[in-house]
């Protein structure tokens, strides 16, 4: 079975001691622990690896990396895993992906037969007509699309990140990375050295004995370097402002994939370079590999990837591939030399593999493997995303970074190149200048902090870029041949698409990106992208540089949705007394972070219990904000629509907040505690926007104010005690406070001891319309309190009741809630409170369209409304419409069956044409039924005149 | 206005008649786009001709048209075709649907809240509906579906709201149960051990998504195909203005005269503003003040995978929505960035949040991995609503401030600016989102129910 597996290499990364099996589409391939899936597949002869996503031509490894766009393969639930990159494991299930029935016979290949009707975007110029017909079309196309298959019951496990704070990331490492590293380290800074493969090395790994030496020595240097901390299998995927890195790690022992988020104070890049593929005719037959590619089979894996091959070489590394592949003794059936002239036309050959190819003299040759070395591309993704635009050096034909900005430097292929010597050297003075400007940001950050006594002498001199450039090796432009072949092979997008789309107009190179969806697919261009700027440079008759290249985005490569999600931090808050919630038989509400109790079985009973006795209920995630300063009554002007400079200590008052566009915001009420002490209460949906909100006045507008405010939502647990008998309940537990009705008036607010617990709140207010009192409790008495005044009240027949009980309380009692009875465009006087609207104030938030809102009759109305038929409970947001049409004159905003006047009640708004008292309403029931209802004449439906509150 | 009027009915019907002459090289008949002229083309290797023309810019046209988006282009396609306006120039300073018309999710959807809403984003669908035939290009419109979740009791009621008054006016919208859910979208995670369990929807059959590009590059070649010319590469860099109270004549009570470009003066007595992200600084050239602001919206998508997720899938609970292309790839979008920046490199917080965010909803796809991410610029105004039609300086109309949702707008926009240009009144539809509603408190909303405008 493994007849394609060489006799051992002397720089092979396989482990000959450990051999493992895995399956592949089912069948057993043998494979040795280091090797890759590809160059185990290789070794046991496979070279159908895949099918192409347009016309599923079969195809084979092509540049054997990460980035080759042929190796896609399935392990397991996991979809779209790089086969040339990805480690074998013993009894992985490897499956070809996208191929139907098989790779071997798969029914769409019948595509490429009619593949010159097929152009790039064939589809926008077809199934235009019939209309109808397109969706089916549609359809047939989304089978076609690429990749793997998730299993959607694939547990989503905790990914946890990482952060770090090293001196210096250096991203890649090869030759240069590892002597920048070094350098920089031993200068005194820390540093993070993230390689992309599984070992250190970069093209050193499959270069020659020279090439090894040179690896090995860097690479124990480094390992036994205090300062240098070593992430394998990884890649920094992100630069973004201030350096903040985002780096993958593969290799993490535990987890699938780590997000690595590190705030480098110095980013050096030695991403090293791509080798391009060659286009010409036939350039995606199984068998056609760049010289890294079988490089890398032959010398790191001992893997045979043909028997016979031609070279095409034009650069030192298509020479040395030659030399390998002799070495080894694949017979070497030609060596098409670009530098005398030589040039491949096409390679000819079937369906599993190139089988000859046709050079530029017209002659033939016999081959099972061809080999291009038609030069490199630098991935400067990083360099995008800190602003640079690459510019194009003909003499290299490849682009280069603009420029190394402050904090970001370069070195290594993408910089230049040159001996091992020089790109040592090189790279040496980065890694040496990145730790002298890393030394000159620590001293800042030090000089910043509190502590910056603690920093020793003056700020040292940011080092400038003294580094002499590195030689730019000459590089024939070879892009294309005389022949058309495949540009992008992840989109099937070949060269002859490229010049049809360029003559049909889109001919900028974002245009045809679009259009041809060429550096689309899952390498992001980065084997295509400057084939195609050539191929348009060509079309267009204009130079590289002319043209232009695209933007590389984020991520430079590809990061797993379970790594960048992490662990969500979405706290779950439920108050001090939940644990007696959940020991009563309590149903929850999810209301935001909170989680609430809605009833304890019957909501309705709850309500009868509150109106003839006592009830008491746990409101705390209502929002609290403690306010004090000498300036709190001018924010409060601020932010409330009315009146606050005269509010004495003691009082309580109510008040409406508007945003700048005059609509409701949020509603409740605040308390003086003492001379500068305020308590500010909050709907519990607004805790933290108003907090927010309360903020930017006093940050932005405000800095003037002298007010502190600190939100003490969760620091109170907050019951509302309320009935007929709360006072008596309440006197109960209190002793320092004359709770008598002329010594504590409704709206009035008292600090006291309740069942023992000091600096308690007391507030005579209430939402149920009842007589009540709001206990505002420290939080870690919450649930003594609430259990004292279940013991303390058994005999008055005092209960618990839910957030459901409150809320039909509130309704019987008209008392609308922000953003349930009003909505993102119900302004201010909409809601009856227009006389809590003082104009006569100097400023307040939202003033200048209140101003106006007040005198529009247009606006709607919120109005209490009761159906004609008691029985009848429209659903919430059913629509109130003219009589006889479907024209809309407002809607059911909140409705409920009322178990004190039993009948169904409900708020609602509506148009002003309707909103007086007496006006009949046709409401559309949620069904299609229409009904008929009637607006009253007070929001409450139950006590309008509020006796019951004030007792 | 007046000015406008007569320009509509006098000198443009002369020049339309005399300027294509003139100018030469229209195209006579442009090959009409189909299968059969797919398999002529490709049987005898026949190229297609220029999807839109190259040709010089002239010194003066009747209209110019800053901006080659959808907005921009669906304005010069329906002056041509809907009022004979041909002397039209669409400028754009780098590429046509460089700006948020490529950077858009392609999200279409006509379930909005208020009646006004409804009947502008309706006749906008109708126009997507029958795009491809109207402009003979496939735009691919993909009625997929469109779905809202609900994560609480209250959003939940806001979708019952969306529903009823969608009944009322005969948009295809319901509220559905999370069996429901979980039948159309499989992925979706419908337990109530979520987070933030789904309670509901809000499904808008209807509703669905549409290649983008396509969009831009069919009323590109529409309008080209009918005399409007297309300039790309031609950055507007001031608007000639004279007779105004502000610095330089410009500003209210002046009239525009022309713009300035990177390649020369150009003189239009009517200049439209079709811009996004830069929609401020085209009309401070003008000496109009616009209330915007500019915000990043940002994007991601992942690599293919074979097609799981058939609808639309939107968020506002979790800030975000989701949908997969034909080609298998995820598209992701989230709200914009609470921030003011031109700033368009995107940020890794963004793409941490809605992984984390998408997760929650969909938790079996943790092993697909994110490609690129993006960002582009929104033009909030205060009340969410676009700017559109006159402003104080005769002769410079704005089609502005569409913050997030400007995309689903386009068609009808043009449609009727186009008429407001042509006729010299403000067409009824726009007439809401008129500049002088900031002064005189006339605001529009839908942010009531569309805190994730997608």
């Amino acid at each position: 079975m493994t007849a394609n597996r060489l006799p051992a290499q002397p720089g092979e990364y396989i482990d000959r001691s450990k051999p493992i099996s895995f399956t592949w589409n089912g069948e057993p391939i043998q494979g040795f622990e280091g090797d890759t899936i590809a160059s185990a597949l290789t070794a046991n002869g496979v070279r159908v690896v895949a099918r192409s996503m347009k016309y599923h031509r079969p195809r084979g490894y092509l540049t054997n990396d990460f980035w080759d766009p042929n190796s896609f393969v399935q392990v397991g639930d996991d979809p779209n895993v790089r086969s040339a990159h990805r480690l074998a494991e013993a009894n992985m299930a490897v499956e070809a992906q996208n191929v139907w029935p098989s790779l071997e016979r798969d029914i769409r290949a019948a595509n490429g037969l009619v593949s010159r009707f097929l152009t790039a975007g064939f589809y926008y110029k077809t199934f235009i007509k019939p209309q109808r017909l397109w969706p089916a079309y549609a359809k047939v196309l989304s089978t076609f699309a690429p990749g793997g298959t998730v299993d959607l019951d694939t547990p989503h496990r905790y990914h946890d990140k990482r952060y770090a704070h090293p001196d210096v990331v250096v991203a890649g490492g090869g030759p240069a990375g590892m002597a920048a590293a070094l350098a920089a380290a031993d200068e005194g800074a820390s540093v993070m050295l993230v390689e992309h493969g599984h070992q250190l090395g970069g093209h050193l790994l499959w270069g020659d004995v020279n090439d090894r030496m040179l690896a090995d020595e860097l690479r124990s240097r480094v390992e036994s370097h205090d300062g240098i901390e070593v992430l394998l299998d990884s890649t920094v995927t992100g630069r973004y402002d201030d350096n903040w890195t985002a780096i993958v790690q593969r290799s993490h022992p535990i987890a699938v994939e780590r997000l690595i988020k590190a705030r480098a104070k110095m980013l050096v890049v030695a991403a090293g370079l791509i080798e391009r593929p060659y286009v010409f005719a036939g350039n995606d037959k199984p068998g056609v590999m760049t010289s890294g590619a079988v490089r890398r089979f032959v010398n790191m894996y001992a893997a045979r990837p043909g028997t016979r091959a031609v070279v095409f070489t034009s650069n030192d590394d298509g020479d040395a591939a030659a030399e390998d592949l002799a070495r080894v003794g694949i017979e070497l059936a030609r060596v098409v030399d670009a530098r005398t002239g030589g040039n491949i036309v096409a390679a000819k050959g079937g369906a599993k593999s190139v089988e000859g190819v046709e050079l530029a003299d017209g002659s033939t040759v016999d081959c099972d493997l061809l080999v291009t070395a038609v030069g490199w591309t630098a991935p400067t993704s990083l360099l995008n995303m800190s602003g640079d635009r690459p510019v194009y050096d003909e003499l290299a034909a490849r682009f280069f970074p603009s420029r190394d900005i402050d904090t970001v430097l370069t070195t290594g292929g993408m910089a230049g190149d040159g001996s091992h010597e020089e790109l040592v050297a090189h790279a040496t003075a980065t890694g040496r200048l990145a730790a002298g400007r890393a030394a000159v940001t620590t001293h800042r950050l030090q000089a910043a902090t509190a502590r910056a006594a603690a920093v020793s002498g003056a700020e040292p001199a940011w080092p400038s870029d003294d580094r002499s450039a590195l030689p730019r090796h000459p590089q024939r432009e070879l892009f294309r041949s005389t022949t058309h072949g495949i540009v992008d092979y992840s989109e099937d997008v070949g060269s002859k698409d490229l010049v049809a789309a360029a003559k049909e107009g889109y001919d900028s190179v974002e245009l045809l990106k679009r259009y041809t969806t060429a550096t689309m697919g899952p390498s992001q261009g980065k084997l295509e992208t400057v084939n195609t700027v050539a191929v348009l440079a060509e079309a267009r008759g204009e130079t590289i540089e002319e043209v232009g290249t695209t933007v590389w985005r984020p991520p430079y490569a590809p990061i797993t949705l379970g790594a960048l999600g992490g662990r969500v931090f979405e706290p779950v808050r439920v108050s001090s007394i939940q644990p007696w919630h959940e020991a009563n038989g309590v149903t929850t509400i999810l209301a935001g972070q909170w989680i609430r109790p809605e009833h304890y079985g019957d909501p309705a009973a709850e309500v009868r219990n509150t109106r003839e006795n006592v009830g008491i209920t746990d409101v705390t995630p209502l929002g609290k904000l403690d306010l004090q300063g000498p300036d709190v009554p001018k924010l409060l002007s601020q932010l409330y629509t009315n009146k606050w400079m005269k509010l004495g200590v003691g009082n309580v008052r109510y008040g409406i907040m508007c945003a700048e566009d005059g609509v409701v915001l949020d509603d409740g009420v605040t308390g003086r505690l003492g001379d500068e002490h305020y308590l500010m209460t909050t709907t519990s949906s607004g805790a933290g926007a108003i907090w927010e909100w309360a903020e930017n006045w006093l940050q932005t507008e405000h800095p003037e104010w002298q007010v502190h405010v600190t939100p003490v939502t969760t620091g109170f647990t907050s019951i509302n005690v309320a009935g007929p008998k709360s006072r008596e309940l309440v006197s109960r537990l209190v002793d320092d406070v004359d709770l008598s009705p002329e010594a504590f008036a409704y709206m009035q607010v008292r600090t006291g001891t309740v069942a023992g617990v000091p600096n308690c709140f007391m507030w005579r207010i209430g939402f149920t319309g009842e007589l009540s009192f709001e206990l505002h409790v420290p939080s870690g008495h919450g649930l003594h309190v609430w259990e004292s005044l279940l013991e303390a009240g058994a005999d008055l027949g005092v209960k618990a009741f839910g957030l459901e009980a409150q809320r039909i309380m509130r309704l019987e009692k008209g008392h609308f809630i922000v953003g349930q009875d009003t909505d993102g465009l119900t302004k201010a006087p909409s809601t009856g409170m227009g006389a809590l609207i003082k104009l006569d104030k100097d400023d307040f938030a939202g003033k200048p369209e209140l101003e106006w809102a007040l005198q529009d009759q247009s606006l709607p109305h919120v109005v209490a409304i009761q159906t004609t038929d008691p029985r009848i409970v429209p659903e919430e947001a059913s629509q109130i419409v003219r009589a006889g049409t479907n024209e809309i004159l407002g809607r059911i905003t909140s409705s409920r069956m009322s178990p004190t006047l039993n009948r169904s009640i409900c708020l609602g708004q509506v148009a002003p044409e309707v909103a007086a008292a007496g006006s009949e309403l046709t409401v559309v029931l949620t069904t299609g039924e229409r009904i008929t209802a009637r607006v009253m004449e007070h929001h409450a439906h139950f006590d309008p005149e509020g006796e019951r509150l004030r007792g | 206005m007046s000015f406008l009027r007569s320009l509509s009915l006098n000198s443009v019907g002369q020049r339309v008649a005399g300027s294509r002459g003139a100018n030469g090289d229209s195209q006579s008949k442009p090959p009409r786009y189909s299968a059969g002229g797919l398999f002529v083309k490709g049987a005898r290797n026949q190229p297609w001709p220029r999807v839109w023309r190259e040709v010089p810019l002239q010194k003066s046209y009747d209209v110019v048209i800053v901006g080659g988006g959808v907005h921009g282009l669906a304005c010069a396609y329906y002056l041509a075709t809907n009022h004979g306006i041909t002397n039209v120039a669409v400028l754009d300073k780098a590429y046509l649907g460089s700006g948020g018309s490529g950077r858009n999710t392609a999200i279409v959807r006509s379930n909005y809240l208020t009646p006004e809403g409804v009947a502008f984003y309706d006749r906008s669908l109708t126009l997507y509906n029958t795009m491809s035939v109207d402009l003979n290009l496939n735009v691919m419109f993909s009625e997929r579906g469109h779905m809202t979740l609900a994560h609480t009791d209250g959003a939940l009621r806001t979708m019952r709201w969306r529903a009823e008054v969608n009944k009322l006016q005969d948009i295809d919208s319901s509220v559905i149960d999370p069996q429901e859910v979980k039948k159309l979208a499989p992925s979706l995670d419908v337990s109530d051990h979520a987070r933030y369990p789904i309670l509901g929807a809000l499904y808008h059959p209807p509703g669905g998504t549409i290649r983008h590009d396509a969009v831009v590059w069919g009323y590109a070649r529409g309008a080209d195909h009918r005399g409007v010319e297309m300039h790309q590469k031609t950055e507007v860099l001031d608007i000639l203005v004279e007779g105004g109270e502000g610095r330089d004549g410009k500003g209210a009570g002046g009239k525009v005269t022309g713009v300035r470009t990177n390649r020369g003066d150009i003189s239009a007595p009517i200049v439209v503003n079709c811009t996004a992200g830069w929609a401020t600084l085209i009309s401070d050239m003008a000496g109009v003040k616009l209330p915007i602001s500019t915000r990043p919206l940002q994007a991601a998508v992942t690599e293919p995978v074979k097609v799981f997720l058939p609808t639309v899938v939107v968020s506002g609970s979790l800030h975000v929505y989701v949908s997969q292309t034909d080609r298998g790839e995820l598209v992701f979008g989230a709200s914009v960035d609470p921030f003011n920046t031109y700033n368009i490199r995107g940020s890794l917080e963004f793409t941490e949040e809605l992984a984390g965010h998408v997760l929650e909803l969909m938790p079996g796809i943790s092993r697909m991995r994110l490609l690129r991410q993006w960002s582009g610029l929104c033009d909030m105004t205060p009340d969410y609503s676009p700017v559109m039609g006159f402003t104080p300086v005769d002769g410079f109309l704005c089609d502005v401030g569409w913050g997030t949702y400007g995309f689903k707008a386009g068609p009808v926009s043009g449609e009727q600016m186009a008429e407001t240009i042509a006729t010299g009144q403000t067409a009824k539809l726009i007439e809401p989102f008129k500049l002088s509603r900031f002064a005189t408190g006339e605001l529009v909303g839908e942010k009531g129910a569309a805190a994730v405008g997608h």
